[in-house]
């Protein structure tokens, strides 16, 4: 046996989202990195994810203890319900749903609110035959699985918090799921945010007292990131004399008011001004795509800017690797894995300097999301200064190789977090 | 009987303004006028002002038996002239008392000696003429940018008729021997070096407000009675001015430890010394520094300024724009290339302490060293950009000597 961490004789009855295969989500990532990282800090995980009866779900969770002594086991409960799930995607998926008719005798919510009451109505279930200590959810949408759970077991409830209504639609914050987020956070024993600016909106906009959130700022290992990528014709130099690859300036996430898209390509047309030969890439869905999709023709760079549409595993490498700058300029970033990514892969990055991962990560540029000219002067000046470059590089990837931002840390401050809840009653035990 | 030997910096960059892309082509101003006029007027409430009449008071008081030497660097008397004309007449006052003595550096505080033998000395000449015609006085004591020396740069130094360099008492150079003596230049003996106590300085310089310090609180007794103790010809101590009332702030009580220093050192023998007057002692041995050394954090070397890719990419451009700017004749452009070789700017640039978030060690004016790479970056394309557009005065076929005049020339009438 090698270093085997102590068994801390934790298990964990979590209700997480499963990393969807087509979609680079943050929200997936950081739970899926969460359950490794307690798997290496030997606490055990009983993971319930919903999957879309539509798609086959994942043969299997990779995630395997490499220590050994931690378990995990995963059910799977079929649910067209997704992490960043508001009203209107569920009647979409819904739709899809009949479409397809391929409904496999699962029986749906009509819409979202009931599809949450059946969902922790089979939480309840999990439970009820599932050992475990304490009980850990994932936003809203879980909130109220983990609250049936805990009124079957009486075991203690974790509330993590990865991005409220308020960051995901601002103004268009639907007051249904305010009310739920607020309620379940209220209800739980504990509460993790990812970031100090999440907690403060925690705080301030829902109500919930400072004394009961903790603050875990997210990790990132290095798992599965290729050696070495080949650049595709497309970002190849044609002209001579130029460059083996074109300057690329990435955008990678969701195509959501949240996060910016529309600051993005503005931005795109400024730098297209000063540096011709640059591409940009919109990696990612969602629905302000239709909208950028029509502004880069009418800024003129439709012939420079490609959109890839959600994209997933491997080749969410590829393009961290083969972008010279990665822009983030979200308008509520709670924390902003992308960062971390983007930095893992020694890709500078431009982040919001209201972002939770701005808390932690010192060595990037840190911009106002509007700042359409400070983002602009900042990639123009990365995409000519190749000591820019290396030195933004090598600097955050050193400070990357922290232990601070490796999977163990957040994992280990959250297991403080389960312990910090209130002690289970005595018919628990 | 040990002789004690103060010296303290007076330094202010002229700062950037947020120099954007957008600026390159239009914008004529680099500096930010508004914020260098306001950190001036702070430090000079703050520090210059009242450490100045604190000085004028002890060496008066003293009959001139305390005595300390300044550095002011040309950009400090540059803002001092266009904004703080109150505080130069201070500083002139200061000087007029008799007991202190001015010493030479490069006139925009720079690092021109690691960069351009020729631009050094031109700096070095300005600086003279600019303490001359402020202070009236011809300095023959020389302490380079950051104390940066090294055995190379002893007979430049020397061939500008300086007799004595302020150096650091680095571990590495020193070994075991003290401090606290006169020694010569290896290769130059003529020259002499006068190395810095580091403990003794920083004693005062950093740790005098520090609580956790075993030393604190550190009263002008105390440490009349370490001066006494540390033994040896003469006990060097450089620190900067800011010390005084900006480093560490008047409720420190930094200023009644100052005003009580002479009075405690006279009890225990010991004297005041200028510079000038330790380079005409001989030297107990040579002291050599094979490597650029100089007086900041712990590894005593240059890499606060020339330690990263960005920092050796910003000194590149910056000195490959010179000949092409002294060939347009320009003294305005001149002046702000001059302004840009201050090390302050490559100093924003460090990223050695900045993963620590250990900003508080040095003040800048940017968000990370990479905004300050930018902007620095920026302003030399726009610089570059405007001596293209320059019609040159002579053909840049001219020789390198009528170059160095034209930039001599030039210089007076930018004053």
């Amino acid at each position: 046996m090698s270093s085997t961490a102590p068994r801390s004789g934790m298990r964990v009855l979590m209700f997480g989202w499963e990393f969807p295969p087509f979609q680079a989500g943050g929200l997936a990532t950081a739970t899926v990195g969460l359950v490794k990282g307690l798997l290496r800090t030997a606490v055990d995980v009983t993971l319930v994810v919903p999957f879309h009866a539509e798609q086959s779900p994942l043969p299997a969770l990779r995630l395997v203890s490499a220590d050994g002594p931690a378990d995990l086991v995963v059910h799977r409960v079929a649910s067209p319900m997704t992490p960043y799930g508001g009203v209107a995607a569920y009647a979409e998926a819904q739709a899809a749903l009949a479409r397809g008719e391929r409904r496999r005798g699962a029986v749906y919510g009509a819409d979202l609110f009931a599809e949450v009451e059946r969902y922790a109505g089979l939480a309840g279930a999990i439970a009820a035959r599932e050992p475990h200590d304490v009980i850990d959810t994932h936003d809203w949408i879980t909130f109220a699985a983990g609250l049936a759970a805990r009124r079957v077991s009486g075991k203690p409830l974790v509330a993590h918090i990865h991005a409220t209504e308020y960051d995901r639609a601002g103004a268009g914050a639907n007051p249904e799921i305010l009310r739920r987020e607020r309620e379940g956070m209220l209800a739980a024993d504990r509460v993790v945010a990812n970031s100090h600016a999440l907690k403060r909106t925690c705080v301030e906009r829902l109500g919930i007292p400072a004394a009961k959130i903790d603050v875990v700022h997210w990790g990132i290992d290095g798992d599965g990131f290729p050696a070495r990528v080949t650049v595709p014709p497309v970002f190849r130099g044609h002209a001579p004399g130029a460059r083996a690859k074109v300057p690329v300036v990435l955008f990678l996430g969701r195509v959501t008011w949240q996060k910016g898209p529309d600051y993005f390509i503005e931005m795109a047309a400024q730098v297209a001004r000063f540096e011709p030969a640059a591409r940009f890439v919109v990696a990612g869905q969602g629905d302000m795509l239709p909208w950028v999709i029509r502004r880069a023709a009418e800024l003129g760079i439709a012939d420079r800017v490609h959109f890839t549409g959600g994209v997933g595993g491997e080749d969410v490498h590829r393009l961290y690797r083969l972008a010279d700058v990665c822009v983030m300029p979200s308008v509520s970033e709670p924390f902003g894995l992308v960062a971390l990514e983007s930095l893992r892969h020694g890709t500078p990055c431009i982040m919001p300097r209201t972002a939770g991962v701005a808390e932690v990560v010192r060595h990037a540029f840190k911009v106002d999301f509007w700042d359409i000219q400070a983002m602009t002067n900042q990639i123009v000046a990365l995409l000519r200064h190749r000591a820019l470059r290396e030195e933004l590089a090598l600097n955050a990837r050193r400070e990357l190789a922290s232990p601070r931002f490796s999977l163990e840390e957040p994992a280990r401050l959250t297991a403080q977090s389960y312990r910090r809840t209130r002690p289970p009653t005595a018919s628990a035990r | 009987m040990t002789d004690i030997c103060i010296y303290a910096q007076v330094h202010q960059p002229f700062r950037l303004r947020e120099y954007r892309l957008f600026d390159i082509g239009t914008e004529a101003a680099y500096f930010d006028d508004e914020a260098n006029r306001r950190l001036l007027r702070r430090v000079a409430d703050k520090c210059y002002l009242p450490a100045n009449r604190l000085l004028t008071q002890l060496i008066r008081s003293s009959g001139r038996r305390f005595k300390v030497a300044l550095s002011l660097s040309g950009t400090l008397m540059d803002q001092l002239a266009e904004w703080a004309p109150d505080v130069l007449v201070s500083f002139q006052e200061l000087v007029a008392t008799g007991g202190v003595e001015l010493l030479g550096e490069t006139h925009g505080h720079s690092l021109a000696a690691l960069a351009s033998a020729e631009e050094f000395r031109a700096q070095v000449a300005e600086h003279r003429r600019a303490i001359q015609r402020w202070f009236g006085q011809r300095p023959t004591v020389f302490r380079n940018t950051e104390l940066i020396y090294w055995d190379g740069l002893a007979p430049e130094i020397a061939a500008l008729g300086y007799q004595a360099v302020m150096v650091e008492g680095a571990d590495h150079v020193m070994g075991w021997r003290s401090s606290n003596h006169v020694y010569a230049a290896s290769g130059t003996p003529g020259l002499r070096l006068l190395p810095r106590n580091y403990r003794l300085s920083d004693d005062v310089g950093f740790r005098f407000s520090n609580r956790d310090w075993d030393g604190w609180p550190l009263t002008a007794e105390k440490y009349a009675d370490w001066l006494q103790a540390a033994g040896g010809d003469s006990i060097h101590l450089y620190v900067d001015y800011e010390t005084f009332g900006e480093h560490q702030w008047a409720d420190t009580g930094i200023f009644a430890f100052l005003a009580q220093l002479p009075e405690e050192c006279f009890r225990r023998g010991l004297r005041f010394v200028h510079p000038s007057s330790l380079a005409a002692r001989p030297p107990v041995a040579e002291l050599s520094f094979p490597r650029p050394t100089s007086w900041a954090d712990m590894e005593r070397d240059t890499t606060a300024w020339l330690g990263n890719q960005m920092q050796d990419s910003a000194q590149a451009r910056l000195y490959g724009l010179r000949a092409a700017v002294l060939a347009t004749g320009d003294p305005a452009l001149l002046a702000r290339w001059k302004r840009l070789t201050t090390s302050d700017h490559l100093y924003y640039m460090c990223t050695k302490w900045f993963a620590d978030g250990d900003v508080h060690k040095y003040f800048s004016p940017y968000a990370s060293p990479y905004d300050a790479f930018v902007a620095f970056m920026n302003v030399a394309q726009d610089l570059e950009q405007a001596t293209l557009a320059a019609a040159p005065v002579r053909p840049a076929a001219a020789g390198q000597e009528g170059e160095v005049e034209a930039y001599l020339g030039g210089m007076a009438c930018v004053a």
